[in-house]
């Protein structure tokens, strides 16, 4: 669960100095949307995105390359001169989880990821923490998703877990959310079989309600704020 | 009246699953009971299966998962690599005569002798893939099918509609870089239901793509959905893509009274839905369709389901 996992190693950074045009081409290129931009040691200095650079482009350049006056004006520009500079890093010993919650604190798409006396290491985007869920939610794997409402109380996804094992069946995932009902919790687990018929009637049985698949938010605490 | 051929052979019965699985040689018997006793028998031209050579279905399999399977089979296992699929002795010759049995079937549809067939087989095939057994089954029937019609019949544009409500993805997957057979799917959406796959956004790749299409149908509904999504999409993609032949993957579990699915599709529905196949068939392949079983659990419901399916083959 940490950065140094998760995160692209194969970083590509710009210098200060480099035009815009040039880092433009390097976005497209390796098909990112963020460049560290670092002095003559490695060090980062600043970060610019694909947007920074299509908001310093003029309209007209950008849809036409000879365009002469706007482009002398642009050779001028340079990175340094568009960078968000010292932005925000972050460990590679920082776990994904805290990657997670400064991504939306910032509301930006990736972070510069340093060592200590702040060389470049890696970077991780919005992209590389995808990659993790889908690999937590197990939907990598051919499987269904059942919906278990429960007691919010110790004890009850053992035998959730137990209903599921005497069925003989593996278990991709497990997700607890919370339920608008603050006494209850819901359930989902990503079983890793085709057959869920057997398990939705023996979770009934010993007393579950199967929430509606209709009915399944895994976010409703985030978008009821 | 159609000369419609129907597949129907005990030793499909032979691959046994245990008590407590849902794929059970039940179901085709079932089958069978609806079609006799609404005295279509009679009307039909019985088919018997021959066991598959090889080298069919080498056409879509991994040798070295033929073996695999072949190996399991003879040492006596319960389990195929994943315990959805439950297996006895008899499974590797059972599977080998339900994809022989198409073939033959195929042959006989090819040679003008049939207008359509229906083919009641076990194991089902739609989530095999090129190496592995998934979902209860083992080899791909219907994939095996149209490489047959390419490769001993030269057609040259296949059209397989899938609608089990569980997505195809080993069909899928088998032809997903492929231009001359377009897979069409309509299944409950994969973030609810097995396997996970077959989302709006897979449409092949490579030279195949735009030659896949699905349809994913949220849980609770029924009729109405699917009705508009099949004309939106698979009407319109096979008018434009003019398939030589119809190969239908026909599952029957997207039904409201069976359990495998929250889907909630009615009896009529599979009549519409057979209805607009045999239309499209009548456009484009000249009639030359033929079903092939995959899911259908509703023990209760099976009996008019084959019988609503083979009479539109009859008659549509």
């Amino acid at each position: 669960m940490f950065v140094s996992q998760s995160m692209t190693r194969s970083v590509i950074t710009v210098e200060k100095e480099a035009g815009i045009i040039e880092a433009q081409e390097k976005l497209i290129e390796h098909r990112i949307r963020h460049l560290p931009v670092v002095d003559t040691d490695n060090r980062v200095i600043g970060i610019v995105t694909d947007r920074d650079i299509r908001s310093a482009l003029p309209f007209k350049l950008y849809k036409d390359s000879t365009g002469d006056k706007a482009k002398e004006n642009l050779e001028d520009l340079t990175i340094g001169d568009i960078m968000t500079a010292d932005p925000r890093t972050i460990s590679p010993e920082d776990t994904i989880q805290d990657a997670l919650l400064l991504l939306q604190e910032l509301r930006v798409g990736a972070l510069p990821v340093v060592d200590r006396e702040h060389h470049i290491i890696g970077v991780i985007s919005v992209r590389d923490l995808m990659r993790a869920f889908i690999n937590v939610l197990g939907i990598g794997q051919p499987g269904a998703l059942v919906g278990i409402l429960v007691e919010e109380e110790i004890g009850q996804l053992k035998k959730i877990v137990d209903a599921v094992a005497e069925e003989n069946v593996s278990i991709g995932s497990v997700l607890v959310a919370r339920y608008w009902d603050e006494n209850k919790r819901a359930v989902f687990l990503y079983l890793l079989t085709q057959n869920v018929a057997p398990i939705k009637q023996k979770l009934k049985k010993v007393g579950y309600t199967l929430l509606d698949p209709m009915d399944w938010h895994l976010d409703q605490y985030l978008t009821e704020e | 009246m159609n000369r419609t051929g129907f597949l129907f052979d005990e030793r499909f019965l032979l691959h046994e699953t245990g008590p407590y699985h849902p794929e059970i040689p039940e179901r085709l018997l079932a089958i069978f009971k609806g079609i006799k006793e609404a005295d279509l028998l009679p009307l039909l031209k019985p088919l018997k299966a021959d066991r598959a050579s090889r080298k069919w279905i080498e056409t879509v399999h991994d040798k070295s998962y033929i073996d695999r399977l072949g190996d399991a089979c003879i040492s006596g296992k319960k389990m195929f690599e994943h315990p959805d699929n439950l297996m006895c002795s008899e499974t590797y010759d059972t599977a080998l005569l339900a994809v022989g049995g198409i073939l033959k079937t195929i042959d006989l549809v090819m040679q003008g002798e049939l207008d359509n067939a229906f083919c009641a087989v076990r194991p089902p095939g739609h989530h095999a893939e090129a190496d592995s057994a998934m979902g209860f089954c083992y080899f791909n029937n219907v994939a095996i099918a149209a490489r047959y019609l390419q490769v001993q019949w030269d057609v040259e544009r296949v059209g397989i509609i899938d609608f089990d409500v569980h997505h195809g993805n080993g069909t899928q997957h088998i032809f997903e870089n492929d231009a001359s057979v377009f897979y069409y799917s309509i299944h409950q959406h994969p973030s609810f239901a097995y396997p996970g796959t077959g989302r709006e956004f897979e449409y092949g790749s490579g030279d195949g793509h735009g030659f896949t299409r699905n349809s994913p149908v949220l849980p609770g509904q029924g009729d109405k959905e699917y009705k508009q999504l099949i004309e939106e999409h698979l009407v319109a993609d096979f008018e434009r893509f003019k398939p030589e032949v119809i190969l239908v993957s026909a599952g029957f579990d997207g039904h409201v009274d069976d359990d495998m699915s929250d889907i909630n599709l009615s009896s009529e529905w599979y009549t519409w839905m057979m209805e607009k196949i045999m239309d499209m068939a009548a456009q484009y392949t000249g009639g030359r369709l033929v079903s092939v079983l995959e899911g259908g659990y509703s023990i209760k419901r099976l009996p008019e389901l084959a019988k609503g399916h083979v009479e539109i083959l009859l008659n549509g």
